[in-house]
């Protein structure tokens, strides 16, 4: 988390150009600069900014953006409700058709039903997310005037995006459910629980499914990681002003505290899905506590 | 007579033809099995189409792709006159974009950068995370230690975050405006993606360096670097291609995501990215210019992930998923 501040930081820096010089019209005059430098604390050598940042940032306090006039946190504050809400749309609707998906694949294995539904993964993964985007815009924003695409608000604006940004971790959930189940339902207490003559429903929900899903809940942390950098994309398409679409742009206009905010709390959060999981994988899996 | 020995020779044929098939290597064999595959025969057949019209595009390419062609902006494909539309010419099959210029020709150059996306950064990545991964693996001790210590703090990155931040920052500098921007997405994709390769090689390196054939080689005094060329990397060799072949797509998936968000390749160079940002302002009027390049994207990658996917199939049957 350190490193990843002080990359950021180092880079950020290191870039030319500021957000001050861009009329080059209108020069302003060195006695301006230099105060619009000590207001931002820019004036500073870089390794005293960055230790007064780090303290800072303990205090939870992120910094003035450079382009916007007001305090960061306020900024991201606004943005990240939205993004949240669009990130964990997106993840309970992957969840919701990647795993029956995945279960009745290995069960029908080799089947029609089977390559159908691998081939549709091999696509959710492959095409990205903005293609994918850009087709349902035009079948269902422009062509059939269904759902409406740009903005955010009501249930409607929020189906596309959601779509779109849970296809492709729902894609790979998919095949990793699959694959997992395949080798579940050929374990030996499987067979035990057919063999004493359970209902076949009760041995595949409730000894095969069971354990199939542990690999499954060790994937959902990475494809939370996937969730949050499709967000960028995918806000900034459907101009939905959440924390992707104001890091895209923030980038544009060169407003290092924002970016530099934004990228930490991304890692943060990134840090955070997998730890949870890492828990999650010991309290699902009592065997790995053994080792 | 004649029959006779054409069918002794056929016998001998399909005699030596069993014999054959005992010997095939495990390459011959992967190969075969890659070619039995026909979802990557397909996607090799893509693949090679892409690359001779990307070598060829000056060639065979209708028009300039920078070339305005004046009042004729935003033509439609010549297909969509069927359907009533009536702003479409016959010179143009795709169409043109906002500017006028032949979408067509724009696709066809687009190639060209797409590939040169596949394939320049990937190999520095192979490049750069083999060596690093083989001395990890290798050498152990703090030499590891220190390298993987490394590849850690790359690891924390979101990938797709650090390549925008590296390539935002670097745009106003010389490094970021050579070759409309191509060279600082080649450094961003290198410098995020060799973690990836050096972690794999080295897990390979360790699971094969206590092997029996490393002892024994060391035993007849083969010294550190040739039991590293000769005898380890050919048996690490399969999952490393795996890797590659997908690794490939995947930086073509970068370029065309940073080209879209406007901080890739720059205008007017014609990549597919820069294409869908620049037809995005007239989509809802006229999707073509997007949806053009769009089909483009989406054909080369799933090319290459049947082809990848083939290939994990091929040489390792045990994985397959």
């Amino acid at each position: 988390m350190f490193f990843v501040a002080l990359i950021t930081f180092t880079l950020a820096h290191a870039a030319p150009g500021s957000p001050f010089d861009l009329n080059a019209n209108r020069p302003l005059s060195q006695a301006t600069i230099d105060r619009i430098n000590r207001y931002y604390g820019v004036d500073k050598p870089i390794h005293e900014q960055f230790v007064l940042y780090m303290g800072n940032l303990l205090k939870g306090d992120l910094g003035l953006s450079f382009t916007r006039q007001r305090p960061v946190v306020e900024i991201i504050g606004q943005g990240i409700g939205t993004t949240f809400q669009l990130g964990l749309g997106a993840l309970v609707f992957a969840l919701a058709f990647s795993i029956p998906l995945g279960i009745v694949s290995a069960l029908k294995q080799n089947t029609i039903v089977d390559y159908l539904s691998m081939l549709l993964a091999t696509i959710g993964t492959t095409i990205p997310g903005f293609v994918t985007a850009i087709f349902l815009i035009y079948i269902f924003g422009v062509s059939l005037h269904l759902l409406p695409f740009v903005g955010w608000g009501s249930w409607q604006h929020m189906i596309m995006p959601m779509f779109v940004l849970g296809l492709a971790p729902g894609a790979y959930l998919t095949r990793i459910t699959r694959a997992s189940m395949l080798e579940a339902i050929r374990q030996d207490y499987v067979r035990t629980a057919r063999s004493k003559g359970l209902a076949e429903r009760a041995v595949i929900v409730g000894h095969a499914l069971k354990n199939a899903l542990i690999p499954v809940a060790t994937i959902i942390g990475p494809a939370t990681a996937g969730l949050i950098t499709g967000s960028f994309i995918i806000e900034s398409l459907f101009n939905v002003p959440g924390m992707g679409r104001l890091y895209i742009i923030s980038i544009n206009q060169r407003d290092y505290p924002t970016i530099m905010a934004t990228t930490l709390l991304y890692a943060f959060l990134i840090m955070i899905a997998n730890l949870t999981v890492d828990i999650l994988y010991g309290v699902l899996d009592p065997r790995i506590k053994v080792r | 007579m004649a029959t006779a020995a054409t069918t002794r020779q056929q016998q001998r044929a399909a005699d030596m033809n069993v014999i054959a098939r005992k010997q095939r290597s495990l390459w011959g064999d992967a190969l075969y099995r890659l070619l039995r595959n026909r979802a990557s025969l397909v996607g090799l057949a893509v693949i090679a189409l892409a690359s001779l019209i990307a070598i060829f595009a000056p060639l065979i390419a209708p028009y300039d792709p920078l070339e305005l062609h004046g009042k004729s902006g935003l033509l439609e494909p010549i297909w969509t006159s069927f359907f009533g539309s009536k702003f479409t010419d016959p010179a143009y099959i795709f169409g043109t974009d906002t500017l006028g210029r032949d979408i067509l020709s724009r696709l066809m150059y687009s190639s060209r950068v797409s590939l040169i996306i596949g394939l320049v950064p990937v190999s520095i990545v192979l490049a750069i995370g083999l060596t690093v991964g083989m001395l990890a693996g290798y050498v152990g001790g703090v030499v590891d230690d220190f390298l993987m210590r490394v590849t850690d703090v790359v690891y924390a990155f979101p990938d797709l975050l650090f390549v925008i931040i590296i390539v935002a920052t670097l745009r106003g500098t010389a490094l970021g405006n050579a070759y409309d921007g191509l060279l600082v997405i080649f450094v961003g994709i290198a410098v995020v993606n060799w973690v990836g390769v050096a972690r794999l090689v080295r897990g390979q390196v360790l699971s094969v360096k206590n092997r029996e054939f490393v002892e024994a080689a060391r035993a007849i005094g083969a010294g550190p670097g040739r039991i590293m060329r000769r005898h380890i990397f050919p048996n690490i060799l399969a999952p490393i291609i795996v890797t590659v072949a997908f690794a490939i797509p995947g930086a073509m998936l970068t370029e065309s995501v940073l080209s879209f968000l406007g901080i890739g390749i720059r205008p007017p160079t014609p990549t597919w990215g820069v294409m869908i940002n620049e037809g995005f302002i007239v989509f809802s009027t006229t999707p073509w210019p997007v949806l053009l390049p769009s089909m483009c994207i989406s054909i080369v990658l799933l090319a290459f992930t049947f082809v990848g996917d083939g290939l994990r199939d091929a040489l390792d049957p045990r994985s397959k998923m």
